[in-house]
């Protein structure tokens, strides 16, 4: 009991601060208190809000599966061969250095302003970490392990799909949390600067209209969903990586 | 004789990744290995007693001379030599079932022959009740079974063992010495009916026992030094603390003495 | 693994060859559909590279950003470092506020920006917030991490030798978390860069055609995109971009050997 009680002295602060700075500046424009923000919240929930956390869903779905399939294939395909990874290697290493968000203005240019920008965002935020985070776990799979396949009679593709690819996953998961926090930056300045649906979009859109009560409302939609989308893939990791003795962190 | 195993002339160098340098870890290997018998090897730190069973393996290729496996080059690993590691790499996200399965699945054994197969082991080894415990939480002991009933899904020909009694306590080791004379059907049958063995290990005591024959290796470079014929009755559970295996194990250690000393003095700190 | 080793003058010359096959392709299409100046050829990103550059455009764009990118990362270090400690040491803190402060820290920065341009206006300051609050999270997550590391006997030592509080943040808290620190920074300072662009590009957005002076290197970008309409020069402020942040990155990691070659991460 009292392990609930100090998280929630700590909210408790919070939100008094923020009730004290709102009361301060005294314009519900400037600063919206967190009644009304409340109120914004109910009032999103009955219209807009699910679609457009519906858009966002979809938007980070569509390019994080894509840019993680990809970058599993490539990292599988380098893992097998010295000579794609000379290649590939660099070209990565070049990219690294440009985050996603140098890349919107040419995504626009690209793809218009709309959905195609926050996904091919996404999808370049994620194929990086995941194809590093692989490829490195391939090359650290326990040789040993390799040779006891070998010797049991396993095939070339067997060894891969069901030595090192079990093998990789922890280095996999690794990557993969890493570049869903940066994935869900490239979303949130995708939908605002490039996009048209989604709720980085709306975001702007009721700055339009000057009701910055449902714009901070709107913000905290984002935090709130940043996190839980890290809490699903940590939940999943600790289902998938069941296997791994309680000191290998899966946190 | 029936040779199973035949070194011709084996040499192996290896490239220090360290410094370049080149080790040599094995030279001027002649040795046959009859079907049948259980083989140890015994030897001083770097002898290449690990590298040799990995040329029998097929995990290595010698850099000189031929390794052949029943009259044809090693060229790869295969299920007909089951290999026993030193710290049983055994597969961690598989559970023990999943483990022992492996092979017969690898190689394409259909399912319900396979789920007999693995259920027999299990039985077999001792493990029953563990099926879908992962490795992780497993003892030692169980591990070894586990690797053991995994290498024996596949009913190998030979039985590659590195050190696999090494990391468990001398209680347990004891135990699994005798279940592993069990296993490949010690004092019972005749050498065509049993699996070869080449078993590696520290234990000279150990190696005296469960053998046939026992290889000494000496080391810098490593090279048979001799071969120790174990002509004692089988089964040999009843010999373990006999003066017959107190006798050959003082004349073998006579043999490596002085090079294990010598080993232990150099060895660079890790 | 195939067999061969990849050489490792193969290894310098494989892929440059590769990038220049491919750029030579490229080129060639970008040719063939008469569409240069359309899309981005090698040529055309060479050339206005060479112009932006001379004329100084693409300098005083980058220091502004710049500018801002270091007063950002001061800030966030001044506030987030403080704010870590005292996590990291005082645990009912961290027990009290670790959820507020994950809540905060899952709000992507760009998001706050059209109550930062309500704030603090269009001009700069701005996209500073988002900077800031961008910088402010990796000080705090690393500096609690690292003072939860510092050994507990090492300050019971130090406060049973008569140390006051502040001399032992001084002499064994502060030194004790320096390496981890710098890893924070690290990162806080590559959040900062990446969050610098987003905001500019945000605001340029906003006042995109207005025919206010450019601040900064998101808003040229804006600017280049929708009235100037240079997509060579979009390629080229891109790579610009990257090499600022490889040229940060590895500056601040030759920084960290040097000031502390026990450490490397």
């Amino acid at each position: 009991m009292a392990r609930l009680f100090e998280p929630l002295i700590g909210i408790a602060c919070a939100l008094a601060a923020w009730e004290i700075a709102a009361r301060v500046a005294g314009n519900a424009t400037l600063v919206p208190s967190p009644a009304t923000v409340w109120n914004a919240l109910v009032a999103m929930r009955g219209s807009e809000l699910p679609r457009d956390i519906a858009a966002s869903i979809v938007h980070l779905v569509v390019g994080y599966a894509a840019g993680a399939a990809l970058g599993l294939v490539l990292a599988l395909v380098a893992g097998s061969s010295k000579w794609f990874a000379a290649v590939i290697d660099p070209f990565a290493e070049f990219l690294r250095p440009i985050s996603p968000i140098a890349w919107i203005p040419l995504a626009i240019l690209m793809f218009g302003v709309g959905g195609g920008v926050p996904v091919f965002l996404i999808f370049y935020a994620a194929l990086f970490p995941i194809f590093v985070g692989t490829l490195d776990g391939i090359r650290r799979v326990d040789p040993t392990l390799v040779n006891a396949g070998r010797a049991l009679g396993a095939s070339r593709a067997t060894l891969a799909l069901r030595v090192i690819f079990p093998a990789t996953l922890p280095s996999i998961f690794a990557g993969a949390r890493l570049s869903l926090g940066v994935a869900w930056m490239a979303l949130v300045a995708g939908e605002i600067v490039g996009g048209d649906a989604g709720i980085g979009w709306r975001i702007l859109w009721y700055q339009e209209f000057f009701q910055m009560d449902r714009v901070l409302a709107a913000i905290l939609i984002v935090g709130a969903l940043g996190l839980a989308a890290d809490t699903l893939l940590q939940a999943l990791q600790r289902r998938v990586l069941r296997w791994l003795p309680a000191s290998e962190g899966t946190r | 004789m029936n040779p199973i195993v035949e070194l011709k002339h084996v040499g192996k160098v290896y490239v220090s990744a360290r410094d370049g340098e080149a080790i040599e870890a094995l030279a001027n290997i002649d040795f046959t290995i009859r079907r049948g018998e259980f083989l140890t090897v015994v030897g001083p730190s770097g002898c290449g007693k690990s590298t040799l069973l990995s040329l029998i393996a097929g995990f290595n290729a010698p850099t000189s001379g031929d390794v052949l496996f029943q009259g044809h080059p090693i060229t790869a690993p295969g299920p007909e030599r089951g290999v026993m590691f030193q710290d049983y790499a055994l597969f961690p996200w598989r559970t023990v079932a999943g483990n022992i399965e492996f092979g017969p699945q690898a190689r394409g054994v259909d399912a319900a022959h396979t789920r007999e197969r693995v259920r027999k082991l299990i039985e077999m080894v001792g493990l029953r009740g563990f099926e879908h415990r992962y490795p992780h939480e497993l003892s030692g002991g169980m591990r070894q079974r586990c690797a053991l009933a995994r290498m024996l899904a596949n009913d190998p020909t030979m039985w590659l063992m590195d050190e696999p009694l090494a990391a468990v306590d001398l209680q347990t080791r004891i135990i699994l010495q005798d279940e592993l004379l069990r296993m490949w059907g010690d004092g019972i049958g005749t050498a065509g009916d049993r699996p070869t063995v080449v078993f590696v290990t520290h234990g000279i005591d150990e190696a005296v026992l469960l053998a046939d024959r026992v290889l000494v290796l000496g080391r810098r470079p490593g090279r048979i030094k001799e071969v120790v014929d174990v002509a004692l009755p089988r089964p040999r559970t009843a010999l373990r603390n006999g003066p017959e295996v107190a006798r050959l194990t003082a004349q073998v250690w006579e043999l490596i003495h002085d090079e294990a000393v010598q080993a232990i003095n150099e060895e660079a700190p890790l | 693994m195939s067999g061969s080793e990849v050489g490792r003058g193969a290894r310098v010359l494989l892929p440059l060859a590769v990038a220049l096959v491919l750029c030579a392709v490229w080129e060639v299409a970008v040719r063939m559909t008469h569409s240069h100046g359309l899309l981005p050829s090698p040529t055309g990103v060479v050339e206005s590279g060479a112009i932006l550059t001379s004329s100084g455009v693409i300098v005083e764009a980058m220091s502004g950003s710049l500018k801002r990118v270091l007063i950002g990362f001061a800030i966030g270090g001044a506030l987030g470092i403080p704010t870590g400690l005292a996590i990291g040491t005082v645990p009912a803190l961290d027990r009290a506020f670790r959820p507020v402060l994950d809540g905060l820290r899952s709000i992507a920065p760009i998001a706050w920006i059209p109550m930062a341009i309500l704030w603090l206006g269009v001009r700069g300051d701005a996209a500073l917030f988002v900077v800031a609050y961008a910088a402010v999270f990796p000080f705090i997550v690393n500096a609690s991490l690292a003072a939860r590391l510092v050994d507990r006997r090492l300050i019971a030592a130090a406060r049973a030798l008569g140390a006051g509080p502040w001399t032992v943040v001084r002499t064994v808290l502060l030194p004790g978390s320096i390496p981890m620190l710098f890893t924070g920074a690290r990162i806080a300072l590559a959040f900062a860069w990446a969050s610098i662009i987003a905001a500019e590009l945000a605001i340029g957005i906003k006042i995109a055609g207005q025919g206010r002076s450019v601040a900064g290197i998101g808003q040229l970008m804006v600017e280049t995109l929708y009235v100037r309409r240079d997509v060579d020069a979009l390629v080229f402020y891109m790579l610009v971009i990257g090499a600022v942040s490889f040229l940060i990155d590895a500056g601040l990691r030759r920084l960290q050997r040097w000031m502390l070659p026990w450490s490397d991460r």
